[in-house]
């Protein structure tokens, strides 16, 4: 009985190499611990704090010379109007900017882009560290710290939720599809039938694109969500969705069965969603992430979601997205036309 | 002629496969094409039927080139070892999946249902139905577009011996209503039944190109088979 046991195992075992499994064994521990090591940094490493001030607010003059004499620490940026402020922040050209409270006269409002990110923490670290130097133990400079993001919780993760469901149809069910079409022959099949290539790589590319269009309605309605900005917000899922299913399409291109094309997808789907859903934690995975294709959906989802903004602030990111999938559509075709592991 | 096949070669990794290979074939002709594993059999079919991309030569069947495969499609069939079906889906799904794609009347569907004796099966899951069945249906379905040419890759590998003499009768019928057919076998007693004229490939290459009765009396087949 043990025997059997042990030579089963042995068996599973060498399925699992041969399928490919033992891969994501492999790289899912790996791909943790490079995360950690990008998310927990040394203080060193800390880049900057970019601050604004706002010309016509009256300022402590202490908190203003403390600002300029830990300039390793601090940039200050005068802005004209709170609104140029607002718009900075916005557009990532400051970290958060001082305003006066109105509650307590003597301290200061932060006004922030989020508050759970690692700017926010960094801006507050840095002020509590600069008034003891300067003031010992004393009451804090800042007295609130307001978002320019101020829904809640639920709102403020949908665009990971979004970017979550486009990447698990986009890298999980598509290839795995296209794979079992591959392994059943249905593929070559099909092209036994006046039906063109790039016919069938067209009808692939709506069905990844229905699945995202579908899954993205369904969260929104079962949430409630609703969106301003729809239009601009269409166009982002819809060219999101066209990249996205392109991408998972040639992944199954690569395979040559089911077990690796999923596989394959998993390889794929973690490093693209982790370090874009991350990145607002982590500097440097927020330096590395607009290199992925999915942080350039991510961004200006989360814009469009969660600061009103839209796609024509976006041009480049589209773009890309477009050049992504189009680049990837091409090496499917080509493959395709090759009858590549068919 | 019908088909013109001219120095046809595919080489897998630098080994097997097919070497350049020339013949043709006559409307109406009925051929098996025999050899051991890996003599390059199957890969002569699947290259016909563009399954393969081939690495030289050309292919004309009834004047039209292997690479216009929109063209050629309905001009072969091809009916593979296992059968491709969506085996999720019904027997009839498959027949209308494949006769909206060639654009035909769905009349012709129930023509191939009676004809394979498929009409009790046609709402089953292709799933649910025996090996022998898939065959038939696999069959049925290369036929829809009516193409002249049919190419049987191994068609009663697996299969009991009622199924087998099943495809016999298929086969026979297929051929005499004028469809040229070329098909793959292992099975001397298939061959002799069947072929009107047989091709031995050996280590990609044909070695013998005849009538079935010069075959089996060949120094050659008592040579690779004795």
């Amino acid at each position: 009985m043990i025997r059997n046991i042990i030579t089963l195992t042995v068996n599973d075992l060498a399925i699992a190499f041969k399928n490919k499994t033992i891969y994501l064994i492999l790289f899912i521990p790996l791909f943790v611990f490079l995360s950690l090591q990008f998310v927990d940094q040394k203080n060193e490493e800390l880049r900057t704090i970019q601050i604004g001030l706002i010309q016509n607010v009256e300022y402590s003059p202490v908190i203003i010379q403390s600002l300029k004499a830990a300039d390793t620490v601090f940039v200050v940026s005068w802005l004209a109007t709170e609104e140029e402020g607002r718009r900075w922040l916005k557009e990532k050209k400051i970290d958060g900017f001082l305003l006066k409270s109105e509650k307590e006269p003597r301290s200061l409002e932060l006004l922030v882009l989020e508050k759970a990110s690692f700017q926010t923490i960094a801006i507050v670290e840095g002020f509590s560290a600069l008034q003891i130097a300067v003031e010992g133990k004393s009451k804090n400079w800042l007295s609130d710290i307001k978002s320019l993001r101020d829904s809640g919780i639920q709102r403020q993760t949908l665009p990971t939720w979004i970017l979550m469901l486009v990447l698990l149809v986009g890298f999980i069910v598509i290839p795995a599809q296209i794979a079992e079409e591959k392994e059943k022959k249905l593929l070559l099949g099909l092209l036994q039938t006046p039906v063109r290539e790039c016919e069938w790589l067209v009808a692939k590319l709506f069905l990844g694109m229905i699945l995202i269009h579908l899954a993205v309605i369904f969260l929104h309605l079962l949430g409630k969500f609703e969106v301003e900005n729809s239009l601009s917000y269409c166009a982002f899922i819809g060219i999101g969705s066209f990249c996205f299913s392109s991408f998972g399409i040639f992944l199954g291109f690569l395979c040559r069965t089911q077990a690796s094309a999923r596989t394959l997808g998993v390889l794929f789907y973690l490093p693209l969603l982790l370090p874009s859903a991350l990145s607002d934690f982590s500097q440097k995975l927020h330096s590395f992430a607009p290199v992925l294709p999915s942080y350039q959906f991510y961004g200006p989802i989360k814009a469009i979601l969660l600061e009103g903004g839209g796609v024509s602030n976006f041009p480049l990111e589209w773009i890309y997205l477009c050049f992504v999938g189009l680049i990837t559509s091409l090496f499917s075709y080509l493959l395709l036309k090759k009858r590549w592991l068919m | 002629m019908l088909i013109e096949v001219r120095d046809l070669a595919k080489i897998y990794n630098g080994k097997r496969g097919l070497l350049q290979t020339s013949f043709a074939v006559e409307k109406g002709e009925l051929i098996a094409i025999v050899g051991h594993n890996g003599a390059g059999k199957s890969t002569l079919l699947k290259m016909l039927s563009s399954w393969i991309i081939p690495d030289s030569g050309e292919v004309l069947v009834d004047g039209i080139n292997l690479e216009n495969r929109i063209a050629l499609v309905r001009k072969i069939g091809f009916v593979p070892e296992t059968p491709n079906l969506f085996d999720f889906f019904s027997v009839e799904y498959n027949f209308k999946l494949f006769a909206r794609l060639f654009q035909i009347p769905f009349s012709r569907i129930e023509e191939i249902l009676k004809e394979f004796n498929l009409l009790t099966y046609r709402h089953n899951k292709v799933q649910v139905l025996s090996k022998g069945l898939k065959q038939r249906v696999s069959i049925g379905r290369s036929l829809l577009a009516d193409p002249p040419v049919l190419l049987f890759d191994e068609p009663t590998s697996g299969l009991d011996f009622e199924m087998t003499k099943e495809v016999y009768r298929l086969l026979k019928s297929t051929h005499s209503s004028g469809k040229t057919i070329l098909f793959t076998s292992h099975r001397p007693e298939e061959i002799k039944t069947l072929a009107t004229r047989i091709m031995l490939l050996h280590q990609g290459s044909v070695v013998f190109d005849g009538q079935p009765q010069e075959y089996f009396q060949s120094k050659i087949y008592e040579n690779l088979y004795a």
